[in-house]
Parts: structure tokens; sequence; C-alpha cells
């Protein structure tokens, strides 16, 4: 007979002996006689079944056929010249690093969407454009496929970004739910349902999947560096983390969360200088082999008299960043290229010279920018401001973690400070909220983490994350995808607008049921309500950009909150004022 | 007992929120020519609906339909004015395809609400396998292939069809079942193949005493034929009144097109023609005659009009006959005993029949089959074993409708999720049969899923990685062979139980 062997597994046990002490129960289990919210619901039948393998490729697939449905929807800047869009930027990359010579490749026409991002970006262009090239060679001619849209090679994107995200995101996801849901005595099945809330974010596959980028790679690598450092493989975790930045500079978002935590962990609770040096020379080395395939190259191409840069002939071109530095080196010494191609790399990741913020997003300075004109302030000023006030926003998080590293208390900490910096720091981009999203949706697998309240506050902050991005999803036509994809998920997840049932968590005080129902129910009315105001009128004429500074400035506030909230679980978390709840030490 | 999860309802907004993500898919001719129908009946007058020609996509349904269509297109009409132009050739703005694709998505709710019902007519100890086998309806990849990708009404017309089976049920509501029959036939005469089984069961269950089947129940045959005419009537009638009828007749049965249709519908015939190509290269040794005039159009395999190189013609009236022959048997037995169950299986096998002897079958007729059989597949597991190499036959089948790239790992995902979470679902769901099962059965329909997976391999990738766009043909006729060895198994494995049950 086909179908399943007729289950040899062991029934399932509630706590594993791994993580809580045995003596005090594990209250894993918010859902009993009935599913509280559809999604659960969705995977009652599987409650019996004892081994995850059974209902994880069903997951898999189901969260797939999502994807892939929703990137038949439009990318970002398609049939819009004269720049195009991101999708461009990526199929661009793909171009240059497999027609040019390695050196070139941070040099090359900049104007059209020069290469900007880390080396693994680099690294992974370059692979997936040498597969694309076997199927289509027309699709990454030089020069010529430009601004292409032909809708193969949409087809074929769209397959890049799927086949990147099952390889690094989706697995380091499931492995981290599990792992941190094992912490803390999760049953196998809730983390079931978490992971599928977690894959099912909304605002992840509008942006990768439909608007177009791969962040899921980067944030699939520190998934898995907050994951292994679960498993206290704390030398695979500096490893991964290399990875995240060298994939996207934005993975700067948790360094200072990455850097707390694994000190922490040498100092306490006893100081171990061992794992201190060998997190420190395998971070070193990890570098070191991620750019060691520039450096060769360059080194190579210059004894090979390629020029890293054709179109000029003459004495080299002056050093970005550190213009004086050519009077201190040997502009014809072998090992000049290198120093160049490093400068050249740092210039085009860190764009020191843009303005406060980009467009308008949902952080701080853009909000306060709608009461007092920023741009009538020097910049060197407004840069010292967001350094300070970004400091300030992440600093107490970091200490926290650095003075109780807990395991149970990563996502808040990771997710307080990605919000400090998307909310103060320079140059953020509203597709940036994916960063502080990542780690607070994690949330939902650990202990408690699909009871009404961490299900109210992460679905709070996720909706809110994905409406500020519509004004983005709006210009390329994407408010379908962008309506399906929330509202089935605030469905599957029992979420205002379609259902209140998220409030009032058991044994909570009165004022702070009420207080978060008050709260997060304005928030939904009024984006519900902004939602019909920007569809149905017309906003005044001297004002055309009021809808998107509305939305941006109650989005601020809401990650204000978020952070926030954020800070003080984590406070909470970490017994820092020695408020009860002390079995949480025993988690570690 | 509790209430089973997930419920018909969740399943069915999850699904639909998928279907919305799936708009801007790939889509046939049919999405033209639903969009041709509802400017011809909102465009001209009543008169001129059979006779518009303009567009090649000519109203070919029957009127209930193009009410419907009529009713669509007023709302049409306010979406999007250029819609409902008759002249407006492959018109296809983002607002028609958001007002068409979502108007399938709507319809579609007749058959939750059917499916519902089947549910709630079910009795409580198989209530949870009849929730089961309503999810597997309602999320069947067929229907979302068929119409929600390449566009086409069946989830609508499945859902009364379902409506009428499940009032089949009860014994006060069997006028209202053969009514909504012969409502459904207004709306889409494929479903006349059908028809027999209706017929057979009204006759003994509601038209001839229980007791005695000499005995006519005549309040029952009037109300009965009462409530036909009118229906018929309120359908035909106005073009009756106008004599368009013979006119209409032609529109709706077009017996001038070929036996197989473009691709091959896994049928008997799909294994006729594929024998017929394999005896082309055996005739010379067997000393058989070639006829040489057929050889060219074989080849194609893709042709309206196939014609055979060894093998003998087959007409229309050959096909008749097999279809009516195969109907005809379960027919003798449902009217012996004319349960609810035996209806139900019936109706299966009228289906199977006029699926593998039909005259030019789509193999979209294949829902004919599985839907009914979905509603008592989860019987025992007698049932169980014909049902399942149909479904993974059946689903297959469909595969070649959408050929583009982009719609191929949906097609497959959804497909393989369909039949991995289903056929394991029912395995756990359906009972152990009292009669011994068909050992030989059970291990034919393991093999034949297990081959499944390299035959999909080969026809969506292989061939091309080996053959490029060289001997097309050969997918599609591996893909229909391999589906018609499925539909054949199943049916004869349907057979025996219903005959032995």
């Amino acid at each position: 007979m086909a179908g399943p062997a007729p289950s040899p597994h062991k029934p399932r046990r509630k706590p594993k002996k791994s993580g809580i002490g045995s003596d005090k129960p594990a209250r894993s289990e918010p859902l009993v006689r009935a599913p509280a919210f559809p999604l659960a619901a969705f995977l009652w039948p599987a409650r019996t079944s004892s081994s995850q393998w059974e209902v994880l490729p069903v997951i898999l697939m189901v969260v797939g056929l999502f994807r892939w449905a929703a990137g038949l929807w439009g990318y970002s800047g398609f049939q819009k010249p004269p720049m195009f869009g991101d999708y461009e930027a990526q199929r661009h990359w793909m171009e240059v690093t497999t027609h040019l010579p390695i050196s070139q490749w941070y040099f090359h026409d900049l104007q059209w969407w020069g290469l900007d991002y880390p080396p693994l970006t680099a690294y992974h262009s370059w692979l997936m454009g040498k597969i694309g090239a076997f199927i289509d060679p027309a699709w990454f001619t030089l020069f010529a496929s430009r601004g292409s849209d032909d809708p193969n090679l949409k087809i074929f994107m769209r397959a890049t970004v799927i086949v990147s995200e099952y390889l690094i995101y989706v697995p380091a996801a499931t492995v981290f739910v599990r792992r941190y849901g094992r912490l803390q005595g999760v049953a196998n099945w809730t983390s079931s349902v978490a992971l599928v809330a977690i894959l099912m974010q909304p605002a992840t596959i509008l942006i990768d999947h439909v608007h177009f980028q791969y962040n899921t790679v980067m944030l699939g690598f520190v998934l898995a560096s907050m994951s292994s450092m679960i498993a206290e493989r704390y030398k695979w975790a500096a490893v991964f983390f290399v990875g995240a930045l060298g994939f996207k500079q934005m993975a700067l978002y948790y360094a200072f969360s990455v850097f707390s935590y694994l000190l922490g962990r040498c100092i306490t609770p006893r100081i171990n200088l061992t794992r201190l040096f060998g997190i420190a020379l395998v971070t070193i080395i990890a570098f070191a082999v991620l750019m060691l395939p520039i450096i060769l190259g360059t080194l190579y191409d210059a004894s090979q008299g390629i020029d890293s840069r054709p179109e000029f002939d003459g004495p080299p071109q002056p050093l970005p960043l550190f213009p004086g530095l050519t009077e201190y080196l040997d502009t014809e010494s072998y090992y000049y290229p290198v120093v160049e191609q490093m400068i050249q790399m740092i210039h085009r990741i860190f764009p020191f010279a843009r303005g406060l913020f980009e467009d308008k997003v949902a952080n701080f300075w853009c909000a306060a920018n709608v009461i007092v004109k920023l741009h009538h302030f020097p910049a060197a000023l407004l840069q010292k401001a967001a350094l300070g006030a970004t400091l300030l926003a992440i600093i107490p998080p970091n200490i926290i973690l650095f003075l109780r590293p807990r395991k149970t208390a990563l996502p808040y900490a990771f997710a307080a400070t990605a919000w400090g910096f998307f909310l103060f720091s320079y140059q953020v981009h509203e597709k940036s909220v994916l960063l502080p999203l990542m780690p607070m949706t994690l949330l939902l697998a650990g202990k408690q983490g699909l009871s009404k309240d961490i299900r109210a506050w992460v679905g709070f902050a996720n909706l809110l994350g994905a409406w500020t991005m519509f004004p983005l999803l709006r210009r390329v036509d994407l408010k379908v995808p962008y309506m399906v994809l929330t509202l089935l998920w605030a469905y599957l997840l029992g979420l205002p607008p379609t259902s209140f049932s998220a409030y009032f968590q058991e044994g909570q005080a009165a004022w702070a049921q009420w207080g978060t129902a008050f709260l997060h129910w304005s928030f939904f009315a009024f984006m519900g309500a902004w939602h019909v105001v920007d569809e149905f009128v017309v906003p005044p004429v001297d004002k055309p950009d009021l809808w998107v500074v509305a939305n941006v400035g109650v989005g601020a506030a809401g990650f204000i909150i978020c952070y926030l909230w954020c800070l003080v679980r984590l406070v909470q978390e970490s017994d820092f004022f020695g408020k009860g709840q002390s079995n949480k030490a025993k988690s570690q | 007992m509790a209430e089973s999860y997930p419920s018909l309802t969740q399943c069915a907004l999850v699904a639909a929120a998928f279907k919305v993500l799936l708009f801007p898919s790939y889509k046939s001719t049919d999405f033209e020519v639903h969009r041709n129908w509802l400017a011809i009946t909102q465009s001209l007058p009543l008169k001129d609906w059979y006779f518009e020609k303009t567009s090649e996509w000519t109203l070919d349904y029957p009127p209930f339909f193009a009410y419907f269509e009529w009713v669509l297109a007023h709302v049409a009409r306010l979406i999007d004015p250029l819609m409902v132009r008759v002249y407006n050739l492959d018109y296809d703005s983002w607002q028609t395809i958001y007002f068409q694709r979502s108007s399938v998505i709507i319809t579609e709710l007749v058959l939750v609400f059917a499916l519902q019902c089947f549910i709630d007519s079910t009795p409580l100890a198989s209530k949870r396998a009849a929730q089961v086998a309503a999810l597997s309806v309602i999320l069947s990849p067929g229907l979302l292939i068929i119409d929600h990708i390449h566009f086409q009404y069946n989830g609508f017309m499945y859902g009364i069809l379902v409506l009428s089976l499940v009032l089949a049920r009860g014994k006060t509501t069997l006028l209202s079942s053969g009514l909504i029959f012969a409502t459904l036939l207004c709306f889409k005469h494929i479903y006349l193949y059908l028809a027999p089984a209706y017929f057979v069961f009204l006759l003994r269950a509601y038209c001839l005493s229980a007791k005695s089947i000499f005995r006519i129940r005549f309040l029952n045959c009037i109300k009965l034929g009462l409530g036909i005419g009118g229906i018929f009537g309120a359908a035909f009638g106005p073009f009756a009144a106008m004599e368009q009828i013979p006119q209409l007749l032609t529109r709706l049965f077009p017996f001038s097109r070929g036996l197989c249709h473009a691709y091959w519908a896994p049928n008997v015939w799909a294994l006729y023609s594929f024998a017929d190509r394999v005896l082309i290269h055996l005739a010379p040794r067997l000393g058989l005659a070639v006829n040489q005039g057929a050889l060219q159009s074989v080849t194609r395999g893709l042709v309206g009009d196939t014609a055979f190189a060894v093998l003998p013609e087959i007409s229309p009236r050959m096909c008749f006959a097999l279809t009516l022959f195969f109907q005809v048997l379960p027919l003798i037995k449902l009217f012996s005993v004319p349960t609810w169950e035996n209806f139900i299986g019936a109706v299966t096998l009228c289906g199977y029949a006029s699926f593998l002897f039909g005259w030019h079958v789509h193999e979209k007729a294949i829902l004919l089959v599985i839907i009914p059989f979905s509603l008592i597949a989860l019987r025992d597991r007698r049932h169980l074993g014909a049902f399942r190499p149909l479904a993974v036959a059946g689903y297959v089948s469909l595969f070649p409708l959408l050929f583009t790239p982009a719609e191929f790992p949906i097609k497959t995902a959804y497909t393989i999720l369909w039949l991995v979470v289903f056929l394991m679902a029912f395995d756990r769901l359906a009972p152990a049969s009292n009669k011994p099962r068909f050992f030989l059965l059970d291990r034919f329909s393991t093999l034949y899923i297990a081959v499944s997976v390299p035959l999909i391999l080969y026809c969506s990738l292989l061939h091309q990685i080996f053959f490029g766009k060289a001997y097309e043909f050969i997918p599609l006729m591996f893909t229909s062979s391999y589906s018609a060895i499925g539909v054949v198994g199943s049916w004869v494995g349907y057979m025996v139980v219903y005959f032995t049950a």
C-alpha cells in the first residue's frame, strides 16, 4: 500500500529533555481543545503525527506555492525606463560579474546600477549569471541586455530568489524554530505552526518575491548565526554572521547584538579567553576567505595588465574616501590595485555622501521632518545627531544582552537593536524594516509564542511594517498581492482586521489588556482608514505627498512602540530587576 | 464527535487568496471565449445570440449559461465598458482580468455551499471522512488548473451538480434534486452524459413505488414532468418561439469535430491511437496494410480529425453505442437497488463510460468522474483503491493544458501537494471493507503512482533537454497513454467494486 508506514514513531512527549527543568510543568501548549486561530486549524490534523518530517514537506510546498504565485505579479521597474528598478540592478550585476574581470566589478559604469553590495552578493550574482547564461545568454549580454523584460528571464530570476531562499533562509528558519522551541519546551506541533507563520510573513514575500531582492539570503545567514548561538556553536555563529555581512551590509543592524552576545558568552559565567580568541580568529579567517577571490583576482588581473578602470588612461585616478593616501603609497607597486579595490569597495558599500534618509521612510528622522524641516540643518550636525540617537537606542538592549547573554533573550535583543537602527540611523530605506521584523517574528517560535499577547504584538509589527511599504509597492501596481498576502497572514494568525481574538490575554492585568487592545486597534483603524482615503481621495494640490507623509508618521510612531515593547520584554526576559520569573534562569 | 479542522470555509478562504494571486497567470482562449459571450449577451438582442459569429468563439453553451453571462455582463459593463464590445476581440485589460477571474472565484461559492450540504447530510459516523472528501474537492488541482488558470466556470457548474447529488440523498428532496439537475443541463450540456443515471434513479426512486415497479406514482410523475418542462421551457422557450432551435442545436452539438480532441484525453481512444502508432512500425513485419494518407496526420498527433493508419476507423455511432452499453450495465443494478450510494456509483460510472468511449472528449471532462467519485471514495478501502489511480491519472492528464514555464511549478507542486495530503488523509480515514480486497489492484495502483514521477520528469524537463522542440507529440502521447491506463484501470477496478458491493 502507498501512504505512510503505520507510524513506528514514539508518541509525542510534551517537554523535551533539553531545556526547561523537568520539575516545572511546561505550559507550552496554548492550544488544547480547539484551534485558537485559523493557522492552528490548518495544522490541526497534524497534531497526532509524531514526526515533523511528515508535516515539513507539506509546509514547504505550501509556502513555496504562495511565493511562486506571488511572483507572477510584476517586479520593481518593469518596463519603466530609464533606470528600471531593483530587478534590473540584480540582473545587471549578473551581467557585470559574468562578463568582466573581477577587478572591474566595483568600477564598471557606476551610473547604471553600479555594484554596491559586498562581495558575497557579487559571487552569488556571478553564479546565477553563469547558470542563466547557460539557459539563454541573451539575458545577460553586456550592455545589450539592460532593462530586459523577457518573460522567461523573469521566471529565471524569480526561480533564483526561491532557490536561494530554500537553500539558506528556509533551512535556517526551520532549524532555528526547532532549536528555539526545544530550548523552551515547545511541542513539535506548535513549532510547526510557528514555522508556517514565520515563512508566510507578508513583508518578506512582498519584497523578495514580488518587488524583487535577495534579502532572505542575508536574513537566512543571520538566522543561521542565531541558531548556532542557541546551539552554543559560537565560531559557526561568527562565520554565518560574516556571511550575512558579506551578502548585504544591512546586516550591520544586527552586528552590535552579535558582538554583545558573543562577547558576553566569553565573559559570563566565567571568563573564557580561548573562546574569545577562537571566535576572533574564525571571524578574521572568514573575512579573509570572503575577500580572497577579489584580492587574488585583482592581483591576477593586474599581472595580466587588466586595469580596473579601462576607460581612464594616464595616471591612476584619485582614491575615493582617502584621496591623500596616494602620497604615502607607491601607485606602481604590486599591492596598490588591491588597496584601490578595497577602498573602492568600501566606498561603494557605504555611501556616506547621501542624505539622512531616502524617499519617505517610516523612521524617526523622516517623521520628524514633517514637524521640523531637517534640511535646514547642516549635514554634519545631522549625521552626528543620527549617530548619537542610534547609539542611545541600541546601547540599552546590547548592554543587557552583554551582561545577561541568554538564549531566550536573543530575538528580543536583535529586534530592539534593529529597530534602533531602523528608526534613528542614517540612510534608511523602507525595505530595511524587514530587518527588525525578522527577529521579532521569531518570537512566535518561543515559549508562549502563539499566545494571544505575542501574536498580537508580532502581528502588529508585521502588518504595520507591510503597510509602511505600501507606497513603495503601489508604485509598481502591487496593491493586489499586498492586500492578499497581508490579509491572508492576518487571517491565519487571527489578527485584526480579520479577527479580534488575539486580544485580552488571560493572566494579564486588566490595564495591560485594555492598553494593548486600544493601542493596536487605533493603529489598525488608522491603517484601514488610510487605505480608504488613499484609494478614493485625491490629496490637496499643494501637498501631493500628504498621504505618504501620514503613512510615514504613523508608521514611525508604531515602530517606536515596537522598539519599546521589545526593550521592555528584553528587560523582563533577562530578569534585570530581579523580579520573579526566576524559572527563566533554568532555561539557560 | 468534535468538529474537525480545518473547516471547509477556512480552506475555501485560503484557497481563494491563492487564486487571487494567480490572476496574472496564463489564460487560455477560453478567457476570450467567455469575454466574447459577455459581449454578445450584453450588446446584442436575444435573437442574435446564437447567430453571432464575429469572433470564432461563438456561443455554444445552452441558454441558462447565456443568461448567466448576461447577468455578469451588467456588472462587467460598469467595470470596463470596452470588455462588452463584440468587435473588441482578444481584449484583456487588467479590469477585464480582475472581473472575469473574480467572477470565477465568487461563483465557486456554490460549490462550497453544496459541499457544506454534503458534509451536513452525512451521518455522524462518517462525517469526518465526508469533510475530508469535501476539502479534496474544493482544493482539487483540477478546478485550480481548469478554472483559475486555464479559465472556465467549472466550480460553479460542479457546485450545482454536487448540490443535486446531495439532495438526492433525502427522500423528500428527490424532486428538487432532479429539477436542479435539469437546470444544470440548461447551463452546460456536457452533463447529459450523467443524465441516464438520473433518469433511472428518479424513475425508480421517485416515479415508481418502492414496493413494486408496476405501481406508478402518477402525482410524482406529473410534478417532475411539469418541473422539468418548466425549466427547459424557461431556457429554450424564447428560442423556440423564435424558431431558432435547429440553429441552437448545431451550435451545441458540433459533430463535425474529430474523435480525439487537440490533446489526447486519456481515454480508450488514446490507447487505441497509441496502439495504432506502434502498429505503424510493426505493420511491415506483420503484413498489415498501412493507410499512407493517414501517416502524415498521425505523426502530428494533434489534429482534429485523427485518421488511423493500421487500425480501423472509429465512427461517432460506434462511440455512442459503446458509451451507452457501458452506461446501461451499472444502471441495471441501480434500477434494482436504488440507494443513494448506488446512484452516486452509477453517476460515476456513467461519467467513466462517456469519458472513456465518448466522441471528441476533452481531458477536462475527467472532473465528471472524479468529483462524483470523491463523494463515495471514502466508503471503504476498496473504493479508495479504485479512486487512487483515477486521481493521479486524472490530474496528471491535465498538465498539458498548461504549457507555459511560469505555471509549471504551480501545476506540479500543487498537484503533488494535493496527492500527498489527500491520499494520505484518505488512507487513514477509509474504513476497512467487509469484502476481500483485490490484491492485484492494490499492487497496480502503487506501481502506477510510482511511475508518475519519472513520467512527469521526462515530459516536462528531460524531453526538452534531449530533443528540444522536436517530437513535441511524444510527451503528450506518453502523458495521455499513461493517464489512460490509470483511468481504464480504475474504471475496471470500480466496476468490480460496484457490482460486488
